[in-house]
């Protein structure tokens, strides 16, 4: 009996997802081996044991005469080097380092300082580390030949180079205001202008100001400002930390509520189907599962996640909004007979961390039951009285 | 049913959403025929969901009834009949949607069935907002952004990210417009992308009721003015109205005293935007970003929420996070490839990027001891007999930018105001020559790297505009680099 056609189309087909998973099996295999054998490389016995076998630079000729070390130093020792670069990454979070632009034109310009900000996220795992890339202004080649004097002017009395940066190029989401702050840490109120002002796009008028004002003619009066690179960088990463703060905060409450994809998890079309801002997939359709506090909806009504809104079932609506230090720092609820003071003082009350929020609702609906069956009880045993 | 006695007094209130534009108007089927059958049987769905039937309500039997005398009688004539119940007619476009067929037998049973009483305003913002979702570069779109009036008190922490309170936005907005024109607004969110979409339609006229005549220009795409609102950044984008549509629109109609071509109008939204999303002692303004695409993707990568607004071109690498991994990574940085870096680094929160492997990144991970740069261009450089250091120079100029992420340009006007080379006189050009040139195309950067690839353009010395690194689509250069007016 020869096999019919529609079974050799499946069997053709789970051959094909069995050797796409087997692909991807080896894959991860793969993936898992360079794992191991970097970690192993850099791991703490043998780079130890590494260092003590290093050839000194003065009998580089014994070194020959060990050829299993000779073959792996060059690996041991990148290892080695990148270990180091984690470790500074993970301690400090802002690291620096050099970066040359591609673009032709003189090496002055084209060197930038560039800044890492790495962020670890609520997982353990570290975010897409942030970029800063700064240049020094003033060593441009439009500059005219009066302004490269006085540069050279100001350069011969502050001692060696143009110290003044300004933010080339960076990663920074618009959530984080970067213009705002470079404006008050890194003023560039003395340096020539002429730089291309791609930060600050255009139509701004401020530089020409800036220009005439180069040459103060009371320098008392006008002491120079100065740049606070530190600040500058300290401020950015407070405010990318306290931003992902805010949304993994966000994050937890939904999912300690329990978090219905549509079309996914679930097949009941009633409830609130919205988009989460915070989600990974801002097209797909989530909705809060079905819980004992009555909450159908919770999310951040912006990326930045300040405010957080809830609905509840009852149409209740609040709002509230988290502070920089991760607390619920104000609350507003309104139902249909007006404000909820209650709720309200419940979600910023105890000690107000956004993470125990669930928990003193909870606490809350608890004791209101009771109250709610005592009251019964009272108005049963009063009619009862009464009776 | 005395229309013709009703008083016509002009009015502040804005178009009604249910204001129902006839279904004889030819137009109609032009605007319905721009959807596909499927979008226009979901629309359908949409319409008869329980909780929206009741502003889409469809033509029933009960309703015939009522208005027995004025078109009973042609009832038999129609091929439609008239359904009576709102399930029926679900079940009508159930049935067609198991069934094959074109799109014109969807929309004659919309146009001349269901909905024969007229098609209201709101839902033909529906339909031309579902023709944008499903052709996200149908339009022109200009990027502008949104400042703060007062920089003085720019000392407070926050993002100048102004908040959008879709009710209130709206009721403000129409403050601001209705004296002028009377509009009809729709904002609804985008489905494809993260996009708050206003669609705002203008008419002339500041009477309630159109005029009969006036019945076609309610349906006039050049009078409709798109604005989408990105999450969480200080940008917004506005439809222009394309040159071609503006000239149609040019000679006014002589009745009209005001300004009305579609070029004023839109001129009039857009100053009305930044002034009706203003709070107390929160004024903002609009500044132009001298970026306009078709493409929203590109807007959105460009002047979005994201990461890549000021990181693009060579700085691209950066953007996609695709230089070092995470420093948890042990492995060394140099050894692993740009792709599987930004795959990794986005897979932090989906933890299912297994299921997006392909045989492609396969083949590369064979050659992963290679160094990082050389990697991706081994296969290229198989085929096309690309030099190395060519592909090496591609790889630094243009960074991910068109591999990795892409914000395709469909077009690039740049003004180079290069003096001529030195050996003429500066007293014999006394007036400088400008060079304008415009790149257009589906996607202008990736083309000149393509032409950097064949080796047409030296990657190494070409100025940094030509990689696409501002993220602007119209350019004044001077020696090289971007001049802003800012700058000179």
């Amino acid at each position: 009996m020869p096999p019919s056609p529609p079974n050799t189309e499946e069997e053709t087909e789970s051959l094909d997802s069995e050797i796409s998973t087997i692909r991807a099996e080896l894959k991860a295999l793969h993936h898992r081996r360079r794992i191991l054998t970097n970690s192993l490389l850099t791991s703490r016995p043998l780079q130890r044991l590494a260092k003590s076998h290093l050839p000194s630079p003065t009998t580089a000729t014994v070194a020959r005469t060990a050829p299993t070390w000779t073959d792996l130093s060059p690996l041991l020792h990148t290892s080695a080097r990148h270990a180091d670069l984690n470790h500074h990454r993970i301690a400090f979070a802002t690291t620096a380092f050099p970066f040359t632009d591609p673009a032709p034109g003189p090496s002055a310009v084209k060197d930038l300082l560039g800044v890492r900000i790495d962020i670890c996220a609520r997982d353990g795992a570290y975010v897409k580390p942030y970029y800063i890339l700064l240049r020094r202004v003033g060593l441009h080649t439009t500059t005219t030949a009066a302004e490269r004097q006085q540069q050279q002017q100001q350069t011969g009395g502050r001692g060696r180079g143009n110290r003044v940066l300004s933010v080339h190029r960076h990663t920074v989401p618009a959530v984080v205001d970067l213009g705002a702050l470079e404006r008050v840490y890194l003023p560039r109120g003395k340096a020539g202008d002429a730089a291309g002002e791609e930060e600050e796009g255009e139509g701004e008028g401020e530089p020409q100001h800036a220009k005439e004002e180069a040459a103060p003619r009371k320098p008392w009066k006008h002491p120079p400002l100065q740049q606070n690179l530190r600040g500058f960088l300290r401020e950015v990463r407070r405010q990318l930390v306290v931003w992902h703060v805010r949304c993994d905060g966000v994050r937890y409450l939904r999912e300690r509520l329990g978090v219905v994809r549509r079309g996914g998890d679930s097949d009941e079309a009633d409830g609130v189907w919205e988009r989460d801002v915070l989600a990974e997939d801002p097209t797909q359709e989530t909705k809060i599962a079905k819980n004992a506090l009555g909450i159908v909806a919770l999310g951040a009504t912006a990326r930045e996640a300040v405010y957080v809104r809830v609905e509840w079932e009852d149409g209740r609506v609040g709002r509230f909004k988290i502070s920089n230090a991760g607390l619920v720092e104000r609350a507003v609820v309104m139902g249909d007979h007006g404000r909820d003071k209650w709720m309200e003082a419940v979600m910023t009350g105890g000690n107000g961390r956004l993470e125990t929020l669930l928990d003193r609702l909870r606490k809350y609906a608890a004791e209101s039951k009771v109250s709610a069956a005592a009251s019964v009880e009272d108005g049963a045993s009063q009619t009862a009285s009464e009776a | 049913m005395a229309r013709s006695k009703a008083i016509r007094a002009p009015t502040t209130a804005s178009l009604p959403s249910n204001l129902r534009i006839p279904s004889s108007t030819p137009s109609l089927v032009k605007t319905f025929g721009k959807l596909t059958r499927q979008a226009l049987l979901d629309l359908v769905f949409q319409w008869l969901e329980d909780a929206n039937v009741h502003h889409f309500p469809p033509y029933l039997q009960a309703n015939e009834g009522s208005k027995g005398e004025e078109e009973g009688d042609d009832d038999g004539l129609r091929p439609y009949p008239a359904e009576r119940t709102i399930n029926g007619v679900r079940n009508a476009y159930q049935e067609l949607q198991f069934r094959k067929g074109g799109k014109r037998e969807v929309i004659d049973r919309i146009l001349e069935g269901d909905w024969r009483h007229g098609i209201t305003l709101r839902q033909l913002a529906m339909v031309d907002l579902r023709y944008m979702d499903d052709h996200p570069s149908g339009l022109r779109w200009t990027a502008l952004e949104l400042a703060r009036i007062d920089n003085s008190s720019s000392n407070e922490s926050s993002a100048c990210i102004p908040r959008v309170h879709a009710s209130t936005f709206l009721s403000s907005l129409q403050q601001q417009i209705s004296p002028l024109v009377k509009a009809h607004y729709h904002l609804a969110r985008s489905t494809s992308l993260p996009l708050t979409v206003l669609r705002v339609f203008v008419t002339t006229s500041p009477y309630q009721i159109a005029p009969r005549q006036s019945v076609e220009s309610l349906t006039d795409s050049s009078r409709t003015i798109y604005v989408a609102f990105p999450d969480s950044c200080p940008f917004f984008y506005t439809s222009m109205a394309s040159p071609q549509t503006a000239s149609k629109a040019g000679p006014a109609p002589p009745n009209s005293l005001v300004a009305t071509d579609a070029r004023s109008l839109q001129r009039l939204v857009r100053d009305a935007i930044p002034k009706a999303l203003s709070l107390p002692h929160q004024r903002y303004t609009v500044k132009p970003t001298s970026l306009t695409a078709k493409s929203l993707e590109a807007l959105l990568a460009l002047r979005g929420p994201g990461r890549s607004n000021h990181a693009n071109g060579a700085f691209s690498i950066f953007a996609d996070a695709a230089l070092e991994g995470s420093p948890l990574d042990p492995r060394p940085s140099n050894t692993v490839s740009p792709e599987e870096h930004n795959r990794q680094s986005a897979s932090v929160h989906s933890k299912d990027s297994a299921g997006k492997e392909n045989t492609a990144t396969d083949a590369k991970d064979v050659t992963l001891e290679n160094k990082r740069a050389s990697k991706r261009s081994l296969d290229s450089s198989k085929e096309s007999g690309t030099s190395k250091k060519r592909t090496l120079a591609l790889q630094s100029r243009f960074g991910t930018s068109g591999t990795l992420s892409s914000a395709p340009l469909d077009r690039l006007d740049v003004r180079l105001l290069d003096a001529l080379p030195a050996d003429a006189k500066p007293t014999e050009h006394a007036q400088q020559p400008t060079v304008s040139l415009t790149f257009a195309g589906t996607d202008v950067i990736g083309g000149i790297r393509k032409l950097a690839e064949l080796g047409v353009i030296d990657a190494e010395r070409m100025p940094s505009w030509m990689t696409g690194e501002e993220g602007v689509s119209v350019v004044v250069v001077r020696e090289g680099r971007r001049v802003t007016k800012a700058g000179r």
